[in-house]
């Protein structure tokens, strides 16, 4: 090869240790390992769930006990014992807090080790975080000023207690229980998550942001979400994710459900970064995730995601297009390094008139890891002139990764124009070259391809979220690239 | 967590999914061939180990084979005459021919080539076994029946540097109801030789039952093969096609498929270039109306470094028609500076019909260029109404844009008589009275 500096670089990006491998200690409150009806009444029982909850997960668990683990991903992993998982651990901490200064020290300096200190976010961003530190909300904060405009943003446990009457009619009406083997096991066995309503009429007027972090040795993480926004609103939700260092590999299946009713617009921005194990491929969390939303008449989804983390994923944030004049988008990058594995991408589901579907997929690969993109485009015959546009591009950093493309595509209107485009590709002598001329060094080059590469996403993303994705993706290519 | 890369293996090589139901109409299908065939069929293993595929095996989603199950009769041997093979089926077209009617080599009907270099005969009087199963016989099921129960085929050998001069036309004929027919071709050609081959398939309108060809083309050093395989069966046949084509050092194949007419077609044809420098063209174009069905499932596998592959399918489907793509392009580890191409277009005349999709990549190296485009769409309106106002008929201007459409396919079959008469049988089975003036004047 023309850059033998370029091997180098990439030694030292296999070497980086993760960053954020740190454990808080906070004594937990955990149930012994193992799933069974007990332990689902143990967790509603702690959270104290009315008993048409408890009803719907055990249900749920039912259904699940017949599910088989799909094995159709492009992935290679050794399939969990869920029955060596611990399905609930909350920090024992109970009492109400009234202000910052009530929240654990511990997990006060964790989270500014993280850089979402509560009160620079507060003062700076605007943010509303409400931080989920092993399944149960810890802090929420700037809950007064929306509820002055009727929004709800609570935990998932608050909301069933003061809720229900949404909860009931929302939860489970986008990813019903037996979707799959994931969401039904999260169905069962949820333990917290958050929910967000907009009344009607109402613009959002900050980004909602909720972190999740897998903290307890040998815990799950089993999050729900749930985001309905009412008619003409609009809402800009941010997700982010960064778990400390483990050896043995740690679950995450969350369901994230969203609605859009007539003419209402939800953003949904989520920069994932889970501990992705070390150079060998030891530990790392196991990302299996489904994520769905629901369009009607005139409302819009728009998905984006920057992945960096996880040993495995397994993810589809997907649109459901309803209503007529619907708009779905779903804007990805997906960085996989050392013995990562991501099988991510969209399904763009077209029932309505006039509905319009965007997919821009960026995947980069380095080290000896795997990334596929894998999509679903469906036109039903009730969806006349259906459009849909695709792009997907992968860069591929070393002889030894892998990069794969599945889209499927199902036509079956005949108004419908759907359009997809893939390319596979490594970083061009010749651009780097360039580069190099101008006196630009080779990780400088590097670093500018690959930000030039994956901009079209990255533009997409709410600019608190914008830094914190860039921070990342230099993370995970760091040495080489960003 | 091994967090070693995944082996590279094909979709049906992990666990099978067994769908019961399916797997008992299978073997019952399987245990009347055997009953049929007097004992042929028996040995096949890899028919044991192989799941009957239905819907959820991946590479039959799509593709429905209910119709499969029905019962088989005995095949008889036709005469030629009542079968309407005996004349070449492209007019003008100065070719060696073997026809089968039947699953039955029709030797009054067949014109074979006469050459030192060259040995060509049907298989039944052939000295030689048959080849053993390869990648395509161990991992489909109905490739898997073809190698129990095909008895009959061509077996085509052409010697070092041997340039054919004629085109070999095989002629597939089926003729009238619920009749099972097995064909394996086993073609050699042997380092700088050249031919050029026809696959043309025909039925009468009474034609009912399982067409089920394999053909295996071992192309060695240097050597350029061409296959123009048109597919134009009346009846209501369900027509299975299997290419295994492996590519040795700098050969040169390309594989035009054109579907005319079919009740239900499935084209599986698969691509392996082991050496450097190879290049691969595979087009097709399928335009099924009524209720025909269309499959279209390629695989081309980079294993060399320094190769090219370019392919191009191109459907338009008519009435309740369905069709599918399926085309993968597996590019592996050591296989750098590949440079592989994929296009797949597609047009919905009407409400009924209905198409899916799957352009795949599956890339291992990284100093490549990979591609693939797919799209589904309409007649252009701008373009039907810039035709429209200048006194062009709809129907005139919509075969100018079929002509388009597929043109390019069209051009690539490496046979000029073909060409000229897939142009004939499309414009008749359209109704395009103008279709060849349109030709003429374009």
């Amino acid at each position: 090869m023309a850059y033998d500096g370029k091997d180098k670089v990439l030694e030292e990006v296999t070497g980086k240790s993760y960053e954020f491998g740190f454990t808080t200690d906070i004594e937990s409150d955990k149930a012994p390992p193992g799933l069974n009806e007990g332990i689902i009444r143990l967790i509603s029982s702690k959270k104290e769930e009315p008993q048409w909850m408890l009803d719907w997960r055990l249900e749920a668990f039912a259904v699940w006990q017949k599910m088989e683990e799909p094995d159709w991903p492009h992935l290679q992993y050794k399939k969990p014992d869920y029955q060596a998982i611990c399905y609930y651990a909350a920090p024992k901490q109970k009492k109400q807090l009234g202000s910052m200064d009530d929240v654990d020290p511990e997990m006060r300096k964790t989270m500014e080790k993280l850089g979402i200190s509560l009160e620079e976010q507060k003062r700076l961003s605007g943010v509303a975080v409400d931080f989920v530190m092993d399944s149960v909300s810890v802090a929420t904060s700037f809950k007064k000023k929306l509820g002055e405009l009727g929004i709800i943003f609570c935990s998932m446990s608050e909301a069933v207690k003061e809720h229900p009457k949404l909860i009931r009619k929302y939860l489970g009406s986008v990813v019903p229980t037996k979707d799959n083997f994931f969401s039904a096991l999260n169905a069962a066995v949820f333990t917290d998550g958050s929910f967000c309503y907009i009344p009607k009429g109402v613009r959002c007027p900050m980004e909602l942001s909720t972190y999740f972090r897998i903290n307890e040795s040998g815990t799950g993480q089993f999050e729900r979400t749930l985001v309905v926004a009412d008619e003409s609103s609009y809402v800009s939700y941010l997700e982010g994710c960064t778990a400390p260092q483990r050896d043995e590999n740690q679950l995450h299946a969350a369901v994230v459900e969203l609605v859009a009713l007539d003419e209402a617009e939800i953003k949904y921005s989520t920069v994932q970064n889970w501990y992705p194990g070390d150079a060998e491929g030891k530990g790392g969390v196991f990302n299996f995730v489904t994520k769905r939303g629901i369009c009607h008449r005139r409302s819009k989804i728009s998905w984006t995601q920057v992945e960096t983390g996880s040993a495995v994923t397994w993810k589809y944030p997907s649109c459901i297009l309803k209503g007529d004049h619907s708009v779905g988008e779903f804007y990805s990058v997906a960085v996989t390094n050392n013995a990562q594995q991501a099988d991510t991408g969209t399904k763009m589901i077209h029932l309505g008139k006039n509905t319009h579907s965007t997919i821009i997929s960026k995947g980069i690969s380095a080290g000896k890891s795997h990334n596929s993109y894998r999509g679903l485009v469906q036109i039903m015959p009730s969806a006349d002139n259906a459009r849909n546009f695709s792009q997907c591009d992968s860069l591929l950093m070393t002889d030894t990764s892998g990069a794969h493309t599945f889209p499927y595509i199902e036509v079956k209107n005949p108004t419908a124009k759907v359009e997809h485009e893939a390319t596979t590709s490594k970083i061009g002598e010749d651009q780097i070259f360039y580069c190099l001329q101008r006196g630009i060094d080779e990780e400088q080059a590097i670093s500018l391809i690959v930000n030039g590469y994956a901009k079209e996403v990255l533009n997409q993303l709410p600019m608190e979220f914008a830094v914190e994705a860039q921070k990342l993706l230099s993370i995970s290519l760091e040495g080489s690239v960003g | 967590m091994t967090g070693m890369a995944k082996p590279i293996v094909m979709d049906l090589e992990r666990k099978p999914n067994i769908h019961l139901a399916t797997q008992a109409k299978g073997e019952a299908l399987r245990a009347a061939l055997v009953a049929l065939r007097s004992g042929t069929g028996l040995a096949a293993e890899y028919l044991d180990a192989l799941p009957v595929p239905h819907r959820r095996v991946e590479r039959w989603k799509h593709t429905p084979v209910a119709g499969f199950w029905s019962t088989y009769e005995a095949p008889q041997v036709q005469t030629v005459l009542a079968a309407g093979c005996e004349a070449c089926p492209v007019p003008g077209l100065h070719a060696y021919r073997m026809v089968f009617v039947n699953g039955t080599f029709d030797p009054a009907a067949s014109d074979l080539p006469v050459h030192n270099g060259v040995q060509c005969a049907p298989i039944s009087m052939s000295d030689s076994p048959p080849r053993e199963a390869g990648d395509l016989e161990a991992t489909e099921w109905f490739a898997a029946l073809n190698q129990a129960f095909a008895i009959e085929g061509m077996r085509l050998h052409i010697k070092k540097g041997v340039v054919l001069d004629r085109p070999l036309l095989v002629h597939h004929h089926t003729h009238g109801p619920n009749s099972a027919n097995f064909l394996r071709h086993e073609i050699t050609v042997e380092a700088n030789a050249q031919v050029q081959l026809i696959h043309w398939s025909t039925a009468d309108s009474q034609a009912s039952g399982m067409v089920n060809i394999m053909t295996h083309i071992e192309a060695a050093t240097g050597s350029h093969v061409a296959l123009d395989k048109v597919q134009d069966e009346a009846g209501k046949l369900h027509h299975l096609a299997f290419e295994q084509i492996n590519q040795a050092q700098s050969t040169q194949v390309r594989v035009h498929t054109g579907t005319i007419q079919g009740q239900w077609v499935r084209n599986d044809l698969n691509f392996r270039l082991d050496g450097e420098g190879c290049d691969s063209v595979l087009n097709g174009f399928f335009l099924p109306s009524g209720n025909e069905f269309v499959d279209n499932h390629t695989t081309v596998d980079h294993c060399a470094a320094n190769c090219t592959s370019s392919e191009q399918y191109q459907g338009i489907l008519y009435g309740s028609s369905s069709g599918v793509f399926n085309g993968k392009v597996f590019v592996r580890p050591n296989a750098q500076q590949t440079n592989a191409y994929q296009q797949n277009g597609n047009i919905l005349v009407t409400d009924k019909s209905k198409i899916n999709a799957k352009p795949e990549l599956e890339i291992y190296a990284d100093d490549v260029k990979c591609s693939h485009g797919c799209t589904i769409g309409q007649f252009d309106e701008e373009a039907l109404f810039y035709a429209r106002s200048r006194g062009i008929s709809e129907a005139e201007a919509k075969a100018m844009l079929v002509n388009a459409f597929i043109g390019d396919v069209l051009d690539g079959f490496a046979v000029p008589e073909v060409r000229m008469e897939l142009e004939h049988r499309l414009a008749t089975k359209h109704g395009w009275d103008t279709w060849n003036d349109t030709l003429e004047a374009g």
